[in-house]
């Protein structure tokens, strides 16, 4: 579990360094005038301290984290890699087809992906949970989605 | 006016059938959200906040405050009939609540927790009414260093209470305050990290933040594992009003959970979760045979369940009375009310009378609203509970992409929110929590302005925080709690180091 603590503090010590020269960059001005990057500045150079001692304390003999990360394994990856491709996916789309077709193809997919269920039964849903939603949000409570292409 | 008068001038805002109407949903939905495990108030309120913008201030915090007392109700239904928690707050009621279950009293357990819960939140809507104007007024001498002192030991709170490293929840107090940041400068006009994204120059909005680190982090959670549900408690559940000798046992009880409830839930940082487990604990304690506890007691309902309700009066008044969210469900409303024009803080209730008492009596009334929904109609959140994740998980993820979407009609929000959904997983799989983040992004531009104000008005000087009062007694508060983790850690160090010399 100690590479997950170094890993992560790594990370969060080159987004501060990032942070603390973009901050610099500003104009980070003095206390009597504090710049447009005075707090940002102080803010990202406490999270690099804050990173370094996580990943100082991964070293120490015997040292744990207070409660250990969960950790990935046996984790079923492609069922969340797929649901994120998607969901990308139903944003590169809504504009272009519009949200009937979009949301209907996505609860499709949504539905079919955990099985167990027969196929009308996924379309008939996602039918239903696409009207449903259009009317109470579109009609009922005015949200503007987009029509795309076909007007829908 | 007089305290009746306002006390009638909010019961006309709630009689409203638009108002009324609106306090009815947020607790269905509230009771809903509790019910359903994996989806808490926090996540709910985030989802519900786009839905917000199109009605008044007034409907909005009616409805969106309703679903959080509203979870507090249904997440011991779960926590009694399913052995897991509906809510985060509900937790510690699995542990007598099941076993009273198991017992064949699941009836007695689902109705103690239930009065519990109507009277502490009855109880502490009293204690919001009476302390929060009084607060109100002291806050009027508050200036920027008492503001940004209190903001910063509420930050230091909130991440002391973390469930893991204290340390990794600074850091994402400290995140939570860059993201903050992204936008316009507040004293130049700038762009502050918005890399030439339009989008970006008001700033990353709190409902795409909150609904991508709550709402899709946790379905890719759930997506991990099994969807099935948990097994839920097959006998039938009768005696849903408790009988004399459950009453005399959980009065004390109950009266205990208030009090602690509604004043941790003042505490920034505090809220409903710690409420309730120092309840438990204190309960526990003041047992005659505390043997009893996690074998079936029935205090170890009526105690937290009573607290977690306390604490939702409580939370508010830091919000309504000092304009400072102290949790981060309080954050989302907070930004909900600066998204009307409404600026919660020491001149609320003088300027916005309507939105506070109208406020006040809707929690009255959601309260009765709440004892119907959750016991005689008990059966039917039952028959929710079975439904499975299969059908709940699509469902939740098209209201998350409708949600974010609809707050300015931009596909950047959504972008936004599956960004931060994966962020949210991997924080997760880490050992970061999310709730320091979202707190400190909300509070993160008010920070910085007092922050800069205050080293105006005392020249650069940085002694300004200690030399008030208010500033320095909220400073110590949240550096002996720095210190309080630390000092052990040291000690332990100390100690192991010693060992080795000897050895």
């Amino acid at each position: 579990m100690k590479a997950y603590d170094r890993g992560s503090s790594l990370f969060w010590l080159l987004l501060s360094l990032y942070v603390a020269i973009a901050s610099f960059r500003m104009g980070v001005g003095t206390p009597r005038s504090p710049g447009m990057g005075f707090m940002t500045f102080g803010s990202s150079i406490l999270l690099g301290l804050f990173s370094l001692l996580i990943f100082f304390r991964t070293f120490l003999k015997g040292e744990e984290a207070e409660i250990s990360p969960i950790g990935f394994s046996g984790v079923m990856w492609k069922r969340i890699l797929f649901v994120l491709i998607v969901l990308v996916l139903y944003v590169k789309l809504l504009p272009v087809l519009g949200y009937l077709i979009t949301t209907f193809l996505l609860m499709t997919l949504l539905f079919w992906i955990l099985k167990g269920s027969a196929w009308w039964w996924v379309l008939a849903s996602s039918f239903i949970t696409t009207l449903a939603t259009y009317f109470i949000f579109s009609k009922w409570l005015n949200c503007q989605f987009p029509e795309g292409l076909f007007g829908l | 006016m007089g305290f009746f008068d306002n006390i009638i001038l909010g019961f006309q805002v709630i009689l409203d059938p638009n108002n009324l109407l609106f306090c009815f949903i947020g607790v269905l939905i509230g009771t809903l959200v509790g019910v359903l495990p994996g989806i808490g108030p926090l996540g709910a309120i985030a989802l519900l906040l786009p839905a917000t913008l199109k009605s008044t201030p007034t409907s909005s915090i009616i409805m969106l405050t309703g679903v959080f007392y509203g979870a507090m109700y249904g997440g011991s239904t779960t926590s009694i009939l399913v052995n897991i928690p509906g809510e985060a707050a509900s937790v510690v009621t699995c542990m007598d609540g099941y076993q009273m279950a198991r017992q064949g009293r699941a009836g007695p357990a689902l109705a103690i927790a239930a009065w519990g819960s109507f009277i502490a939140g009855t109880l502490s809507v009293v204690g919001l009414m009476l302390v929060g104007i009084p607060l109100a007024n002291a806050a009027l001498s508050f200036g920027p260093p008492e503001y940004f002192a209190l903001m910063c030991s509420g930050l230091i709170i909130v991440a002391y209470l973390a469930q893991g490293s204290i340390v990794k929840a600074m850091m994402m107090a400290l995140l939570g305050l860059l993201l903050g940041s992204v936008g316009l400068d507040i004293v130049t006009g700038l762009p502050k990290f918005t890399f030439g994204i339009d989008e970006l120059t008001d700033g990353i909005g709190v409902g795409p933040i909150a609904m991508g680190l709550f709402g899709i982090a946790e379905i890719f959670t759930n997506l991990e594992q099994s969807l099935e549900g948990g097994k839920i408690f097959q006998a039938k559940i009768d005696h849903l009003w408790p009988s004399l000798r459950d009453w005399a046992q959980a009065k004390w009880a109950i009266a205990r959970g208030t009090i602690i409830g509604f004043f941790l839930g003042i505490l920034p940082g505090g809220g409903a979760l710690l409420s309730s487990f120092v309840s438990y604990a204190v309960e526990k304690k003041v047992a005659k045979n505390p043997e009893r506890f996690g074998k079936g007691a029935i205090e170890g309902v009526a105690g937290p369940e009573s607290a977690n309700n306390a604490a939702t009066g409580g939370s508010l008044i830091p919000l309504l009375s000092l304009g400072i969210p102290a949790t981060p469900t309080m954050a989302l409303l907070f930004s909900m009310l600066v998204i009307h024009g409404v600026q919660p803080g020491p001149l609320f209730i003088k300027d916005h009378p309507d939105i506070f008492w109208g406020l006040i009596a809707s929690m009255y009334l959601g309260n009765a609203l709440l004892i119907i929904l959750n016991l005689p109609l008990v059966g039917m959140w039952v028959q929710v509970l079975k439904i499975p994740y299969r059908i709940l998980f699509p469902l939740i993820l098209l209201f998350c992409l409708i949600g974010s979407y609809s707050i300015n009609n931009s596909t950047v929000d959504i972008y936004v929110m599956i960004l931060f959904g994966v962020v949210g997983y991997l924080m997760r799989k880490f050992g970061y929590e999310g709730a320091p983040l979202i707190l400190a992004f909300v509070l993160g531009p008010i920070l910085e302005q007092a922050l800069r104000q205050s080293l105006l008005i005392s020249k650069g000087s940085f002694t300004i925080f200690v030399t008030r009062p208010i500033s320095a007694v909220s400073l110590a508060i949240g550096g002996l709690l720095l210190l309080s983790t630390v000092l052990p850690y040291t000690r332990k160090r100390r100690g192991e180091y010693d060992k080795l010399k000897e050895d």
